[in-house]
């Protein structure tokens, strides 16, 4: 019966994979954070008393929400439109999409220190069309950081998207259509829900990998922007790799906990079951 | 792609930054057109010859091409040891390797605190052994236990030269007073690196020879009053120099080599050296090296005079050995943290003090930062 057998063999490397490189070390973290140099819970109790960690974890899941809500503001009408361009001119808008996808973040962080700067192109443009007097602060501030981090991550945002609007059958638009819905109505009635799922993956990508960005809020943010990814940064540091593997569990659970949450949303629940029937 | 680590980032940071600063046309010092005519070694002890190899690790970038320049290619030439090089030193990979007994460097560079945090936390490092090394010409300031110094540097005020007219700051007092100097500020943060509350309380009032043990209130209380103008706490060396070329700032603390780069780009900016922290990077073996013996032959080779010559040519940062000065021109040693009349207007900075109270220091700062 090689039907039954075959899809377990299919997924065996991966999960080999995923046990040596994944499940081991973050079970070895979760270890260090409460067996390093002998059982104690010490680190955790300390976590909870720690106001830096707290104003630092409140800014970090801020920083994500607001990165992943002017991601899907802006690449969702994107998406759209790549969904219903024709193959040539949808190659080219992918393209344009998919072109600072393949430019290393760093080099993308510094083109914003150019922008956003003083002297940098958007204030000279300001100031020579006169309307503002003076240069105004944009780099070093929470707007840099949220502003450079939605230009890093839209992308995540627009390809499952557009992914699942391509796959809605034409044929419902035109019945719709058919039946006397407005163009507007047939947006907010027919593609919108079907393309739930796509939003779903694209919030639950831009949210996650945003809580572990450190290189984008580090050049462009101010005094005040820390990540939680800094916060262990700077633990590690200070060789002080318990409380460091007790503050990234924590960013762990944060995560997982969202992803909990996510999924009991009733969109969602429908998404999910779906993808497994 | 967040799955860059922050250690490739502050070099790749370093990176990106050269190549701006390279912007007007000018290159680093370090690649200029016509490289300084360096003086030669054509012999050395016999105690220092050998075979096999020697791995170094440096922390990469212009920094670690002029090592190679100044130190490794000369000697795996004379004493027929091969060097392998590689970028990325740091700390924390050194006691992963102690601690899996999988040790990769043979020869690792490190700033002093780092060796003694660790030596802190065990045995991590082997004894250098001095009987190979130049000792009679090396400072005791730059010998340790378990790492010998082998790199100058300077953590030093620099400022836009075409900012205040003619007014010129000198000290810190100067730095924090921001009506006869106005603009933005950057100043060092906690990560990576440490804040300078040596700076923060010479500003303050308190003499540099009276500095240790550091009053942490006091030094916090001296950062208030500046904060307001500091845009930036900066975590990597790139930063400050990047800002000054943009004119995002007037005032910065920099690492004195990251400035001949802007200055030879065009950047109207300056050291001011007075009051400045004079710190050491330093060469520590990593315990159970295989390459042991070879590496006490590297790190004794590379602190004698020629090659500590070789690189404060190639690259601004000052030499350990003192007979090292001989090679030098004027013209030169003015640029060097190291030289006799630069090294005067410096404070040592208190390795000891800092390993015993970092912890201290970095929980305060991020309160206070937040705050």
């Amino acid at each position: 019966m090689p039907s039954r057998v075959t899809p377990i063999l299919l997924v065996v490397p991966l999960t080999l994979y995923m046990l040596a490189f994944y499940a081991l070390p973050v079970a070895s973290m979760l270890l260090r954070s409460i067996a390093d140099p002998s059982w104690t819970v010490e680190n955790y109790l300390r976590l909870a008393h720690d106001s830096v960690f707290l104003a630092v974890s409140w800014n970090t899941l801020r920083t994500a929400l607001v990165v992943t809500l002017g991601t899907l503001l802006l690449g969702y009408p994107v998406a759209l439109a790549l969904s219903r361009l024709r193959h040539g001119a949808a190659a080219v808008v992918l393209a344009i999409v998919l072109l600072p996808f393949w430019t290393s973040v760093l080099v993308r962080s510094y083109a914003w220190m150019v922008l956003l700067g003083r002297r940098g192109l958007i204030n000279e443009l300001l100031l020579s069309a006169g309307l503002i007097d003076s240069p105004l602060r944009l780099l070093n501030t929470p707007l840099a950081v949220h502003v450079a981090m939605i230009h890093i991550l839209l992308p995540y945002m627009i390809l499952p998207i557009a992914s699942v609007l391509r796959q809605i059958d034409r044929a419902l638009l035109r019945a719709a259509a058919g039946l006397g819905a407005s163009p507007r109505r047939v947006f907010s009635q027919v593609v919108l829900p079907l393309s739930v799922p796509g939003v779903v993956a694209g919030i639950l990508l831009v949210f996650v990998l945003s809580l572990g960005f450190y290189i984008t809020p580090a050049l462009v943010g101010g005094p005040r922007d820390l990540m939680l990814s800094m916060l262990i940064a700077q633990q590690v540091d200070l060789l002080n790799w318990p409380y460091a593997a007790c503050l990234s569990v924590a960013l762990l659970a944060m995560t997982l906990l969202l992803i909990l949450v996510l999924q009991r949303l009733p969109a969602v629940r429908a998404v999910l079951r779906a993808a497994t029937q | 792609m967040t799955s860059l680590d922050r250690r490739s980032f502050v070099g790749l940071a370093a990176w990106a930054t050269a190549g701006m600063a390279a912007r007007g046309g000018t290159r680093a010092l370090a690649q200029s057109a016509s490289p300084p005519k360096l003086p030669e070694i054509t012999s050395i002890p016999d105690k220092l010859k050998g075979s096999g190899a020697v791995r170094i690790a440096g922390y990469g970038g212009t920094a670690q091409d002029a090592e190679r320049t100044a130190y490794f290619q000369p000697f795996e030439k004379l004493s027929g040891i091969k060097t392998i090089d590689v970028p990325g030193a740091d700390l924390n990979k050194v006691k992963a390797m102690v601690d899996t007994g999988n040790i990769e460097w043979d020869v690792v560079q490190l700033g002093r605190s780092s060796v003694k945090n660790l030596m802190k936390k065990g045995d991590y490092f082997e004894k250098i052994d001095y009987e190979l090394v130049d000792v009679d010409n090396i400072d005791p300031l730059y010998r340790y236990d378990y790492a010998l110094d082998m790199l100058v540097w300077s953590e030093v005020m620099a400022y836009r030269t075409d900012a205040f007219k003619s007014a010129v700051p000198v000290g810190w007092a100067d730095f924090w007073d921001t009506r006869k100097f106005p603009g933005d500020r950057t100043l060092t943060g906690a990560g990576p690196v440490t804040p300078e509350l040596e700076f923060a309380l010479m500003a303050a009032g308190v003499p540099a020879d009276k500095l240790y043990p550091l009053d942490i209130d006091k030094a916090f209380a001296s950062y208030d009053k500046i904060k307001a103008s500091v845009v930036k706490w900066w975590e990597t060396g790139a930063v400050p120099v990047q800002m000054l070329s943009d004119r995002e700032v007037v005032l910065a603390s920099v690492w004195n080599g990251r400035m001949a780069a802007i200055q030879a780009a065009g950047v109207p900016a300056a050291i001011s050296w007075q009051q400045g922290l004079l710190k050491r990077d330093c060469w520590a073996v990593p315990k159970n090296s295989p390459n042991k013996a070879n590496a006490m032959k590297f790190i004794a080779f590379s602190t004698m005079a020629v090659p500590q010559a070789r690189l404060s040519m190639l690259i601004p940062y000052g030499f350990v050995n003192g007979k090292s000065a001989e090679y030098l021109s004027e013209h030169q040693l003015g640029i060097l943290p190291s030289a006799p009349a630069i090294k005067s207007q410096l404070v040592p900075y208190n390795y000891d003090w800092w390993v015993d109270n970092r912890d201290v220091v970095v929980g305060r700062w991020n309160k206070w930062i937040l705050a």
